[in-house]
């Protein structure tokens, strides 16, 4: 492979990492103004946007390539371009909604969006990881970002608090992952994950040692997307956070991680492990744990933390299917929950800038303050809850209906009673927002913000009433995972 | 054959109305006359489906289909039978009222109007979807409407009555998701049409345990003892059009599921079933009865009476013979469109009023001759007795009875006596008698609140003397089902 | 317009009639009653047209029309007239005129009073015509309603407790009938619900079925007649009703029970009636005894009148159990008799209370002086009831005791003996209220009014008629009568 072809098909990492140096030197170039109102220089975020867009542009041109770099480190597949966009996406609505939120907490807010843009760039890398030292290193590009964003907030001290949470999270899972992967290859000899799958399915049983390795591995990535019973750092380090940068890890981290978790898993897959028994407890608690212990939140942000650990349990329910349709539901899913879950974060966002609280109680009324931002939560909630007409209904039934398929009837009973229960939850707070008396005062969305919500409730309504070409991409690209059937 | 796609015309007319109103419909008049533009369109289309089924032939008529997801083979297809084309109608006539008697809506009409038209769109939805995924997509949509509804417009414990119905209608419609994954796995066919569903033959085994599931499922809407706290509840709750739509419509949407469904695509799992499915019944019977004997509240006593009533048309499912089946589908009808004229005449005496408690109300035979002949009418259909659709019904959910076990139709007879007990006690107190202080001030109902009462009522006599139509109609929907009853 | 036509419109006039009237404006209420007669008027008309149209020799259905209703399960827009229905039909028309006319004090809700009264009419007319079994039935329900709300909108103090009761009470006895016919229907396996096509498949049917199915549709009946002791509904019921609905329910609604038993019996579940028959007897006779000796110890002029009611259509059931020719035809005529004689008392009754406002006889005494027409009319009335030979009374309980004679010896006797009870209340209360020492109380008593006469005078001349010349009665029963007691086979 010749140096030319192989940059193009790394090309959107490369406009993503040029992006980031960008803005940097951009900002430094000109630097932000003293009192510039309440946005913190939105050129610097649209230059991020439109490099981002950019690179959008050059996944899609790339979009049908099957090939490795080198020799299997790199995976550039349907599935990696999959997750690109998704990370893409992630990071132009984050970077809209941070622009009138920045303000509140910092005045560094060139930095603020180049680290976002580089934290996307490691979650590129991740999806695209095909060997399990770069997905190390991998890891570490992203959370080394990720823990700086989330203390982002300096004079908050639960900012901080939550830092520190996330930099000992991050700890235990690389150094359970690292255990896992040096088992494996000790075991068997190889990093590459192709390899390492061809090994395995030569090998009539797999050792205590490869198994536990795989455990290992299995449990490091749990960390990241949020799976219980490793979910404990979730709810303080979102609360923590400054808003945007949870809305950041709500999915961009969760995603990385599934991302992970699919190649690994799917890879082994070809050992004889009760995956559908492992990957089935870990959904049905996550969904349980997560659903009850949104129940009694008074805080949103802390409500949508225990909600995201549940939706990662339901994203796992695709998962323990363990069939092409399965990830392919997986995927859809994923697409649903970015939009539903980055309008609530976009909607809360504002509302904080507006308001500075996150209690749910202030946001009693909110549909006489604001009815746009109203009516893009309750569509975003209910999108969680899976009401029809909103995208996570089509996202839970593909799920459920392909769990069904690999005979985890259980499964599915355990989802559909806690979607019963997360309904509860949701209802209470677009029954705060649309029946309860609350502060009067119109809150006021800026542009970006406005943008960047309209188009996630747009997405969440267009999933939810013609799924079928995001459908045809998920599966597609769940293909290429287990060999183009 | 019609090229015009009516049922999408009486499906979607009210979601376009619903975005209608939703952008232009600042002003507080504006959204009602949008509404009942609507309302008009839907039940003038319902009831041209209702002259130009064609009873002779049968099956489904006036079909649409349009791909929609084709990776799992879920499609927009429409069509109806005659089990569906009273239930249209049904609807259609709900509807209509539903919006003359939300009229004068003050608080929020926007927002009320879009809500009302959402949920009738679901509901339209449900009776001429043929494709499974669709109806379950619609029967779900018309939760959230629901929930809003009460919480905002609602009156007695509003918010707790929102929560628990949302909750548990959601609840049972989420069992139906299992049923659905294991029946379209089943099939295998990759479709969600119900004609194909419905040609496949199951095991036996499979048939017994997804009959339950999709029974509960449905059920928890009929609503079925033990599963029905969350209705009489929703009742009182909801303002006046919507309890009028949860009565009259809603309710019915579980009986049609468990037809449509559970009967149609396990016949075989009613031999087993029946009897469960029997005392369930008689116990909605008799213990919504006698519930409703104890309300001092008369929307409760038409919410415990809807408990009731519906226990006929479990015990008509429950006996799966023709005619017990064919009065459960007539009960589905002539109970709603009864249920609907009460609550928009307890609603008009509540506006005046502000109260429903039967001990404050008396004279209204006095001071509103009109709503007092309404209630005549609504409380003779409620009795089952003749000249009222109502007696129709009951009849030949009796003849069902009788032709299999006549000690049930003793007990369901001392259901009718307990009804017409607690009807007699309060018919008598609230019509009867001087004018009490809280009517005082009520008038006879204006044109626009009189003509939903006058609709409904002529509704029941026109069905009740002359129920040949609605009864053809009823017998061709139901003759496949009953081929497959006895075949299988 | 065809003879069947005119039946149908029996049912159909008063039909239309309280819908008209319903709809009159308020400001126009003083029209509703001259309506109303018209209407009713009209009826009577047509009733008597038909009546005197009939072939009497004949035991055939006459003025029959069918009309499909719900075919799908078999039930038909049938009615006719045979020898036991035809009395009826006219009994009903000129009792709802007298009704109607001895009505002139009702000024409350005036309209609401006579659509009620002439949507009762047809009811009761829908009952004796109907020749389908659900069409009997659903005119047998129709009459509940406007009897509840008559009772309870314009009747006395405790009307309320009344109505409740007479509905409630009914309303499970129809239940009854209701799964009997159904039983019936589903027996015999014909898609039918007609009563003269059942006649030749129900024969089929086996005792014990039969006797089952009758026992269902008799409970409906006993209640309705009222036989002992289904009958604790009528006393509260008649006192607490007004008057004009009291000649209603006394002479045409209590008839519907023991027009029920020949219609449905007989012919339809003979085997059935047989079983049932000695049972009937029983009770009969006890309701005649029973019935006498309560009236005996009435002070109150409606509950004795009401008690005598229950006495007097033991004889009726008695009649009916006996099953002969005489029997069946005694209890016929007792049932247009006691029609007439009936309404002539409650009539009576009430005028006395409108001047007195109390029916208690303590507060009478001597009207003979003050009112001699009233009193003689009550005098009159009252020897009818005793059944003095004359008049219409006397060929019912003659006929009736001779015709049980010989099934039910001890019974017959007794309803003999119980004739001399009957006379003794009734001369008792002769001799408290019209005879004796003039209650002070009583002196500026009115006289009767032309209203009241207009409302008595075809009743009395009725009972005469009747009791000279019975062959205008029998006349048009004999034949239908003596096809009846052929197929109960005595």
């Amino acid at each position: 492979m010749n140096t030319t072809s192989m940059l193009s098909l790394m090309l959107p990492e490369i406009i993503v990492a040029l992006t980031g140096g960008l803005i940097i030197v951009l900002d430094l170039i000109w630097p932000a103004a003293e009192d510039s109102g309440p946005d913190s220089q939105p050129w610097l975020a649209y230059t991020g946007v439109l490099g981002l867009l950019l690179a959008a542009a050059s996944v899609l041109s790339l979009s049908g390539q099957d090939a490795t770099l080198f020799e299997g480190i790199i995976l550039i597949d349907p599935l990696g371009a999959f997750f690109k966009m998704l990370f893409i996406g992630i990071a132009i609505l984050v970077l809209l909604l941070s622009v009138g939120a920045l303000k509140t907490f910092t005045k560094w807010s060139a930095e603020f969006y180049a680290l976002i843009v580089w934290c996307t760039l490691g979650h590129m890398l991740l999806a695209s990881a095909g060997e399990l030292f770069t997905i190390f290193l991998a890891l570490q590009l992203t959370s080394l970002p990720l823990i700086v964003l989330i203390g982002y907030a300096k004079q908050d001290p639960i900012s901080g608090e939550a830092a520190l949470k996330y930099l000992l999270m991050v700890m235990v899972s690389t150094a359970v992952l690292l255990y896992g992967m040096s088992l494996i290859y000790g075991s068997l000899g190889t990093s590459t994950i192709s390899e390492i799958g061809t090994k395995l399915a030569e090998m009539n049983t797999i050792g205590p040692v490869v198994a536990l390795g795989l455990v290992l591995l299995l449990t490091g990535f749990a960390f990241k997307i949020t799976a219980a019973p490793f979910h404990y750092w979730v709810p303080d380090v979102y609360e923590g956070a400054p808003n945007p940068v949870t809305a950041f890890l709500s999915v961009g981290s969760k995603f990385a991680g599934f991302a992970l978790a699919l190649r690994i898993i799917v890879t082994g897959l070809q050992v004889e492990m009760n995956w559908h028994l492992i990957l089935g407890l870990m959904a049905a608690l996550s969904m349980t744990l997560g659903n009850l212990g949104a129940i009694r939140q008074t805080n949103i942000k802390r409500m949508l933390a225990y909600s995201g650990i549940a939706q990662a349990g339901y994203l796992l329910v695709g998962l323990a299917a363990l069939s092409q349709e399965g990830v392919g539901a997986l995927l859809f899913y994923a697409s649903a929950y970015l939009f539903a879950n980055l309008a609530a974060f976009g909607v809360i966002i504002v509302f904080a800038t507006a308001t500075k609280s996150t209690s749910i109680e202030r946001f009693s009324g909110l549909s006489k303050r604001s009815p746009l931002l109203a009516l893009a939560l309750a569509i975003a909630l209910l999108s969680l809850g899976g009401l029809p007409l909103m995208a996570g209904f089509m996202a839970k039934f593909y799920v459920f209906l392909y769990a069904v398929k690999a005979g985890l009837v259980w499964l599915v009973a355990f989802g559909v009673v806690n979607s019963v229960i997360s309904l509860y939850y949701y209802l209470r707070v677009v029954w705060i927002v649309y029946v309860a008396e609350g502060d009067p005062g119109e809150i006021r969305v800026p542009l970006g913000a406005g943008v960047a919500i309209s188009i996630c409730v747009a997405g969440v309504l267009v999933l939810g009433l013609y799924p079928e070409p995001m459908m045809q991409a998920a599966q597609f690209a769940a293909s290429a995972l287990f060999g183009g059937q | 054959m019609t090229n015009v796609p009516v049922l999408s015309i009486i499906a979607l007319t009210p979601t376009v109305a619903a975005l209608l109103i939703a952008l232009f419909g600042r002003s507080p008049k504006v959204p009602r006359w949008i509404a009942l533009v609507a309302a008009t369109v839907c039940l003038s289309s319902a009831a041209y489906v209702y002259a130009t089924y064609d009873r002779t032939a049968g099956g489904l008529q006036f079909m649409e289909s349009v791909p929609w997801i084709p990776s799992i083979g879920a499609s927009y297809t429409l069509g109806v039978d005659g089990i569906s084309v009273p239930m249209l109608m049904l609807m259609g006539l709900v509807m209509f009222t539903g919006v003359l008697v939300s009229w004068d809506v003050t608080l929020r009409p926007r927002e009320f109007f879009v809500l009302l038209l959402l949920l009738v769109t679901g509901v339209f939805g449900v009776f001429v979807a043929v494709d499974a995924f669709l109806l379950f997509f619609l029967y779900e949509m018309a939760v959230l409407p629901m929930f809003l509804l009460i919480a905002i417009w609602g009156s007695t414990r509003k918010d707790y009555s929102a929560m628990k119905l949302t909750l548990f209608l959601f609840a049972g419609s989420a069992l139906l998701i299992i049923a659905m994954g294991l029946i379209y796995w089943k099939v295998g066919a990759g479709t969600f049409d119900l004609r194909v569903w419905s040609d496949y033959t199951f095991s036996p085994e499979f048939q017994k345990w997804v009959f339950l599931i999709t029974f509960v499922g449905f059920g928890a809407l009929i609503p079925i003892w033990p599963l029905h706290t969350w209705s009489p509840d929703g009742h009182v709750a909801a303002p006046t059009a919507v309890s009028m739509m949860h009565a009259g419509v809603l309710l019915k949407l579980g009986a049609y599921g468990v037809i449509r469904f559970g009967l149609t695509l396990f016949p075989s799992a009613i031999e087993t079933w029946g009897p469960l499915i029997a005392i369930i019944g008689v116990i909605n019977v008799v213990y919504g009865a006698m519930c409703a004997m104890n309300q001092k509240d008369m929307k409760y006593v038409l919410g415990y009476s809807s408990v009731s009533h519906m226990g006929y048309v479990i015990l008509g499912i429950a006996m799966a013979n023709s005619y017990s089946l064919e009065g459960a589908v007539f009960q589905m009808f002539a109970h709603g469109i009864m249920t609907a004229l009460f609550f928009a005449l307890i609603g008009y005496v509540y506006e005046s009023s502000h109260t429903r408690q039967i001990a404050d109300i008396s004279g209204l035979m006095r001071q509103t001759p009109l709503v007092a002949a309404g209630f005549v009418i609504a409380g003779a259909a409620s009795m089952g007795l003749p000249s009222t659709s109502g007696f129709v019904a009951e009849l030949l959910v009796y003849i069902g009875i009788i032709q299999e076990s006549p000690a049930l139709a003793a007990v369901a007879f001392v259901g009718v006596v307990i009804t017409a007990a607690y009807l007699v006690r309060m018919l008598g107190k609230i019509l009867l008698g001087e004018p009490s202080e809280a009517i005082a001030q009520i008038s006879d109902a204006r044109p626009v609140r009189v003509a939903p009462m006058i609709i409904l009522a002529l509704t029941i006599m026109l069905v009740g003397i002359f129920p040949a139509s609605m009864y053809q109609t009823i017998q061709s929907g139901l003759a496949p089902l009953l081929a497959k009853l006895a075949g299988g | 317009m065809t003879l069947p036509q005119i039946l149908a419109f029996t049912i159909l006039v008063p039909l239309a009639g309280g819908v008209l009237i319903a709809i009159i404006p308020r400001s126009l209420a003083r029209w509703a009653r001259p309506v109303a007669i018209t209407v009713s008027g009209l009826t009577l008309a047509m009733a008597t047209y038909l009546w005197v149209s009939f072939d009497g020799t004949s035991s055939d259905m006459q003025f029959e029309l069918i009309h499909d209703w719900v075919p799908g399960i078999g039930t038909s827009f049938h009615v006719g007239v045979d020898g036991l229905s035809m009395p009826m039909v006219f009994l009903t028309a000129l009792l709802t005129v007298v009704a109607i006319v001895a009505s002139s004090k009702i000024k409350d809700l005036v309209r609401e009073y006579f659509t009620l009264l002439l949507l009762l009419e047809a009811g009761l007319m829908g009952v004796f015509v109907a020749l389908d079994m659900i069409l009997f039935y659903v005119f047998w329900e129709v009459v509940l309603i406007p009897m509840f709300f008559l009772i309870n909108i314009w009747g006395g103090p405790r009307r309320n407790y009344a109505a409740v009761k007479f509905f409630i009470y009914t309303l499970a006895g129809s239940l009854a009938m209701l799964g009997g016919i159904i039983a019936l229907y589903l027996s015999t396996g014909a898609v039918t619900f007609d009563m003269l096509e059942l006649a030749t498949d129900a024969a089929s049917l086996s005792a014990a079925t039969q006797t089952a199915i009758f026992v269902a549709i008799a409970f409906a009946l006993a209640i309705k007649v009222p036989i002992v002791p289904f009958h604790t509904w009528l006393p509260d019921a008649h006192v607490e009703a007004p008057t004009a609905v009291s000649v209603l329910l006394a002479g045409v609604l209590l008839k519907m029970g023991s027009y029920g038993f020949l219609r449905l019996g007989p012919q339809l579940l003979p085997e059935g009636f047989r079983a049932l028959v000695p049972v009937i007897s029983v009770l009969a006779v006890i309701s005649i005894v029973y019935g006498a000796a309560v009236a005996l110890m009435q002070t109150d002029l409606k509950k004795l009148v009401a008690y005598s009611s229950v006495s007097h259509m033991g004889y009726v059931m008695l009649g009916i159990a006996a099953g002969t020719t005489a029997g069946v035809l005694g209890a016929s005529v007792q049932m247009f008799s006691h029609g007439l004689i009936a309404g002539m008392s409650f009539l009576l009754v009430g005028a006395l209370y409108e001047r007195a406002h109390t029916r208690e006889m303590g507060a009478f005494g001597g009207i003979a002086k003050v009112t001699p027409v009233l009193a003689g009319t009550l005098v009159f009335a009252s020897f009818a009831s005793a059944g003095l030979p004359g008049m219409s009374g006397f060929i019912g309980e003659f006929l009736v005791i001779l015709g049980s004679f010989e099934p039910y010896t001890w019974f017959a006797a007794l309803a003999g003996l119980a004739v001399v009870l009957t006379a003794g209340y009734l001369l008792w209360m002769l001799r408290r209220v019209v005879f004796g020492q003039l209650n002070e109380e009583r002196a500026a008593m009115p006289e009767m009014t032309l209203t009241e006469a207009i409302a008595l005078a075809p009743l009395c001349i009725g009972t005469i008629v009747v009791g000279i010349f019975p062959q205008t009665l029998v006349g048009t029963m004999q034949a239908s009568i003596e096809a009846v007691a052929r197929i109960v086979g005595r």
